[in-house]
């Protein structure tokens, strides 16, 4: 599903944010990214979504290689891509239902399409009866739950969730976990970077830790580790 | 796909809402632009008609000697018919002259009572292609080899035997280039004013819907269905001021061009329907070129796509 293989990207000459990474995650895996601020998580994902291109190296995601893919072609792949934030990212003018059924409308998917998948995904997050309400009107754990119904509604090969229990309380966190671990099971692939270190350690997924730039760590079943 | 064609026109008048203020000043700008450029379309059309009479008017007439001997005459005129800048060249005799003399005095029959046998003299009427050339054809028949045999005074054919109205037309020439000049550069100006307006309120209704758009962006909508609703928001600006601008010229000049007729009685002032149409289309065409363009360049530079 993603390959990198030795990628680099610096943004100044003297420190690279990401140096000779080479990683392989399967399709339909569950992996947690951890590592402190600065350690290239987020220069990570952004090279996922082709918002940024690498200095040196090869990235193949969902099947296309994102870094000689033509401008044009990008928003095509994104629709491969469903991505979750800490901010949750909800237009605030908008119902729960409309919030979801928006990522329909704007790659063209007709009014019969949003009309059966909408509901659908709203059942699945488990918001079925909140979907009148306001962002605004919802905790953050629903909120949470609103913006991954919005990644998923398109059912993408692939989750991209950066910090998505950052905001959120740890009874809470659990929730959108076993939320994303079921999306998993239906054989989603989900990348999480995170530094959300008891959620690492309770779910015993496969961990890539990175450190100024580099992976030190790659292990399944692993936990989030440095030892502090 | 099925993309609701409604969805972008909605999206277009929504944000023309929001920013409305912005919105009614580039409108108000286009709106006077095109109605500039509409007013000296029109006024265009009246000159070129009334210069195009006065145009028919300027001939070259060579007066001809009484007796001159039509063989020579013949030669004259067979030369100036093969000249290119020349339309055509009639010979109008002594009594084909008076006959023109007495239509235009018989007001006053006396004038011809007066006359003892037909002193006027027969002459040939030169018409031209352009009347700018009058000069140069003028030179070209004084050069001609058979005018010496046909006229009274050759030496000076200028003083009596060549007579044509040269210096109303350099006037009206002139008068008309210099307000074309003035004109353009006011409607580039006006035109750049309104380019910059259209994208600067283009640029405010980005700005209010930054968070959709980066949502859109996120979940994939292509380029073009991001970009559309702004562009379709420039070309409604756009085509509204020229819509504005037509209405206005076909009211104003439905006063002002039977007022005109009633003052200038001796001037052809009509606009055909022909030449409302091309104004409607002229306007309608350049308002929907600079609300693209404008609305082009805003969506380019700042939605990056």
């Amino acid at each position: 599903m993603i390959s990198m293989r030795n990628v680099s990207k610096k943004y100044a000459a003297d420190k690279p944010a990401l140096a000779d990474v080479d990683v392989e995650i399967g399709s339909g895996e569950f992996v947690f990214l951890v590592g402190h601020s600065g350690s290239g998580k987020s220069t990570f994902i952004k090279l996922l979504l082709r918002e940024i291109l690498p200095s040196t190296g090869e990235i193949t995601v969902a099947g296309q290689d994102v870094v000689k893919m033509k401008n044009w072609k990008v928003p095509y792949l994104r629709r491969n891509i469903g991505c979750v934030f800490q901010d949750f990212k909800l237009l605030p003018n908008k119902t729960t239902y409309e919030n979801v059924a928006f990522a329909l409308e704007v790659i063209g998917r007709s009014k019969h399409v949003i009309r059966t998948q909408v509901p659908e995904v709203l059942r699945l997050v488990g918001l079925e009866e909140k979907v009148d309400s306001y962002p605004d009107e919802l905790s953050g754990g629903e909120q949470q739950r609103v913006s991954i119904a919005r990644a998923f509604v398109n059912r993408p090969p692939m989750l991209l969730a950066d910090e998505p229990t950052g905001n959120l309380d740890p009874a809470t966190s659990l929730g959108i976990m076993s939320l994303l671990n079921r999306i998993n099971k239906t054989g989603t692939t989900i990348l999480i970077a995170t530094h959300d270190r008891e959620m690492v350690d309770s779910m015993r997924k496969r961990v890539i830790a990175l450190e100024n730039g580099r992976i030190i760590r790659d292990q399944s079943r692993g936990v989030y580790g440095y030892g502090d | 796909m099925g993309i609701n064609p409604g969805y972008f026109v909605g999206e277009a008048f929504q944000s023309f809402r929001r920013n409305w203020v912005m919105s009614l000043v580039a409108v108000t700008i286009i709106y006077i632009s095109l109605l500039v450029m509409g007013a000296f379309f029109l006024t265009g059309t009246l000159l070129n008609k009334v210069v195009s009479s006065f145009e028919q008017k300027v001939s070259i007439s060579v007066f001809l000697k009484d007796g001159a001997a039509p063989a020579d005459v013949q030669s004259l005129q067979q030369n100036l018919v093969a000249d290119k800048r020349i339309k055509g060249v009639d010979y109008v005799s002594k009594a084909q002259a008076l006959e023109k003399f007495k239509e235009r005095t018989k007001n006053v029959p006396q004038l011809v009572e007066q006359l003892r046998g037909n002193p006027l003299p027969a002459s040939l009427e030169v018409s031209l292609v352009d009347p700018r050339q009058v000069r140069e054809v003028v030179k070209t028949i004084e050069a001609d080899a058979n005018l010496a045999k046909v006229i009274k005074n050759p030496g000076n054919p200028e003083a009596d035997d060549i007579k044509y109205a040269q210096e109303v037309v350099d006037r009206l020439f002139q008068a008309t280039n210099v307000v074309r000049l003035f004109v353009a550069v006011f409607m580039v100006l006006l035109f750049i004013v309104s380019l910059v307006l259209i994208g600067n309120t283009i640029r405010l209704a980005i700005y209010s819907r930054r968070r959709e758009i980066g949502i859109m962006r996120l979940v994939g909508a292509s380029n073009w269905f991001i970009s559309t609703p702004f562009l379709m928001e420039g070309v409604i600006q756009s085509t509204l001021g020229a819509l504005l601008a037509i209405l206005t010229l076909v009211l104003a000049q439905s006063f002002i061009v039977p007022w005109l007729q009633s003052t200038l009685r001796f001037l052809p002032v009509t606009i055909t329907s022909a030449a409302l149409g091309q104004l409607s289309a002229l306007l309608l065409l350049s308002g929907i070129v600079i609300g693209l363009l404008g609305s082009g360049a805003a969506t380019r530079r700042y939605l990056k796509v």
